[in-house]
């Protein structure tokens, strides 16, 4: 409980930072009077009304001051206008956030399902041919960023690609449509798939790959110990022992793993989302920085901060979880 | 003047001792084909880069090819003889352009991780070796760096860098590549501080320090003089994975509008320029990311040989 609030605490201190850094450098350059406003409103604001913006949002006091109006006001559920956008930003995001929520799922829900089958089974016939082609691969994979994968893809699954020979023609791909458009798994399933699957497969390789080979190497070193030895004498199956005993023990770095990547699936996303044209919050953000929509900026930073700071939170619980050991030494602490 | 500085590549400097006794002194290994290929393709790159200007086969980034009417037009050429890698929507070599990329995404690759080195490298060694309310402060750094995705980070800076350099007179020498280097170097800190951090705690409870301290080394000499040298592998290892990731993040950052000056090709201008153009011209957005794919690559490999030489692990770096 203390070791829980001390990191409570910790994530406390982390979101009060990162927001005020935010929203700091959101500011930097704008120091004349009016400046910040007249920023959000797009050069061709009056007087008048800039005067009235800088009122309602405090803009003309000094950092703090600004910081905490605008953190009563997230709280209250009150993120401010976007001009660009004309609507309010809680509006605007929330139009937004279902497609980068799905895609981030999507893509660390089906690594997970695909790194640990492979992996467990890689390390039960170590360095045998299924290992090694499978260790060659998911290295191949995590070399892919984004950027590289979404027009490989592209070319592969979206573009028809004709082969002639002779008389005969081969036509492969075609098979998803070009233009990510926004259909909810609950209007339209297989549109939604279609509309979702490359997108998704381009977050989740580099992912199954990274997490595949995290838990190759933990559950390389579980196999050895002592206790496995153990459980294969009392006459485990195998496995149970191999899915059970050492997968329990062997998931540390495949959990620290899920919350790491988090920021880089969220990058990975604002390159996705903007490749395929999917209006996601992750494009949106891009242009919101652009045009220097401030609210809009610092609101989905907070979020993503939020969310990104409490699944590590939840990753540093799971160790309690996972292994008793730590649980008991922090209940003693 | 003294001896305890343990050579620099010696695999005693690694946090974890050696699961078995040193083997007997065996026949050096030839290097895998991996390795070959990886400082074999960068090796090439990097010279093509560098003396781009000088050899024959390779054009300038904007000079026009003429099309097979000999004229200038869209996509004329497809990979061949005339064009290696195929013309651009302007008529460019996608080959030159390709080559004069690398020139900018090495340097800003190389100049960032040189900036993250020094500046985590500095910050991880102090928090592990003073501990207390130093090793607290950078903790939180570390994690503030950590907790914001970093390449919205990076968008944020870079554009808001720009917009200060515009302004004050004084930042007139910051150009967009300097501007990008800073930013993605900020980006490496966090990596890199955190596993100097970790070495760092452990070689100050080594017996070599107290060997120091007890014969009057001071704070700053123990810290640079007896435990940095026997940093460098971790350093190095985490160093070239993070290039790998430097260099991806600078083709999202220049694919996302937010790269080097206009005029100056980069392999993620490339892919956002053509990119709607793929089903009629593949290779104008393809071999871009096929030389982002191979530089990202070797690093890769170098990195993960390095770790293992070293036995350094990097969860999630």
């Amino acid at each position: 409980m203390r070791y829980f609030l001390q990191r409570l605490s910790q994530f406390l201190i982390v979101f009060f930072l990162v927001t005020f850094g935010v929203m700091i450098l959101m500011r930097l350059g704008l120091n004349a009077p009016g400046d910040p406003a007249r920023t959000l409103l797009g050069g061709t604001a009056d007087e008048q009304l800039i005067a009235e913006t800088t009122e309602k949002y405090r803009l003309d006091s000094n950092y703090f001051v600004q910081y905490f109006f605008w953190l009563g006001n997230l709280l209250q559920g009150d993120m401010g206008y976007s001009v660009p956008n004309s609507l309010p930003v809680s509006t605007l995001i929330k139009s937004r956030i279902m497609t980068t929520l799905l895609l981030g799922l999507y893509a660390t829900v089906l690594s997970v399902v695909i790194a640990v089958p492979v992996a467990v089974w890689q390390a039960y016939k170590r360095d045998g041919r299924f290992d090694r082609s499978a260790s060659a691969t998911s290295f191949f994979l995590v070399s892919f960023p984004a950027v590289v994968l979404a027009p490989i893809l592209t070319l592969f699954l979206i573009n028809e690609i004709v082969f002639t020979f002779g008389d005969y023609q081969l036509t492969i791909g075609g098979w998803f449509p070009r233009v990510g458009e926004k259909i909810y798994p609950w209007e339209d399933f297989w549109g939604h798939v279609e509309n979702f699957f490359v997108p998704t497969l381009v977050l989740t390789l580099p992912l199954a790959a990274i997490y595949t080979r995290l838990l190759r190497g933990d559950m390389v070193q579980t196999l050895q110990a002592d206790f496995i030895t153990l459980a294969s004498a009392k006459g485990v199956p195998p496995q149970r022992v191999l899915w059970v005993h050492a997968l329990r023990n062997s998931l540390f770095s495949l959990v620290t793993g899920v919350g790491t990547q988090l920021g880089a699936i969220v990058g990975s996303a604002i390159v996705v989302e903007t490749f395929f044209d999917l209006d996601g919050t992750g494009s949106m953000l891009v242009v919101a920085i652009l045009s220097k929509d401030l609210f809009t900026v610092q609101s989905t930073a907070a979020i993503l901060v939020i969310t990104v700071v409490t699944v590590n939170l939840i990753v540093d619980l799971m160790y309690a979880v996972l292994d008793p050991r730590i649980r008991h030494a922090r209940a003693l602490a | 003047m003294t001896t305890t500085v343990i050579e620099p590549t010696s695999p005693e400097a690694a946090a974890t001792p050696p699961a078995e006794p040193a083997a007997p002194k065996r026949k050096r290994k030839r290097p895998s084909f991996g390795m070959i290929f990886a400082c074999g393709f960068l090796g090439l790159l990097t010279f093509l880069a560098i003396f781009a200007d000088y050899l024959p086969f390779i054009r300038f980034p904007d000079t026009k090819v003429p099309g097979p009417d000999g004229r200038p037009g869209r996509y004329e050429w497809g990979p061949g003889w005339e064009a290696w890698f195929g013309t651009d929507g302007i008529s460019n070599d996608v080959f030159a352009k390709c080559i004069y990329g690398a020139r900018t995404t090495l340097q800003v690759g190389i100049f960032s991780t040189i900036f993250g080195i020094v500046v985590g490298g500095f910050l991880g060694v102090l928090a592990g070796y003073f501990r207390g309310w130093v090793d607290r402060v950078v903790s939180i750094i570390i994690d503030c760096l950590l907790a914001l995705p970093a390449l919205l980070l990076a968008i944020i800076l870079v554009n808001r860098l720009d917009d200060y350099a515009t302004d004050a007179a004084w930042l007139g020498w910051l150009s967009r590549k300097w501007q990008i280097v800073i930013t993605l170097g900020i980006l490496a800190v966090a990596p890199l501080a955190r596993i100097v951090r970790a070495q760092t705690l452990s070689l100050r409870e080594r017996e070599f320090v107290l060997a120091a301290r007890s014969l009057g080394a001071k704070s700053g000499r123990v810290m640079f003089r007896e435990i940095l040298p026997n940093l460098i592998p971790a350093i190095l290892t985490v160093a070239f994975t993070g290039l790998s990731i430097l260099i991806a993040a600078e083709g999202a950052l220049a694919f996302l509008g937010l790269g080097v000056e206009v005029g100056t090709p980069t392999w993620g201008k490339l892919i956002d320029e053509n990119r709607n153009k793929i089903d009629v011209a593949w290779w104008a957005t393809i071999f871009p990311c096929l030389m982002l794919f191979l530089t990202v690559f070797s690093f890769n490999i170098i990195g993960d040989r390095l770790s293992r030489r070293f036995d350094i692990r990097q969860a999630g770096v």
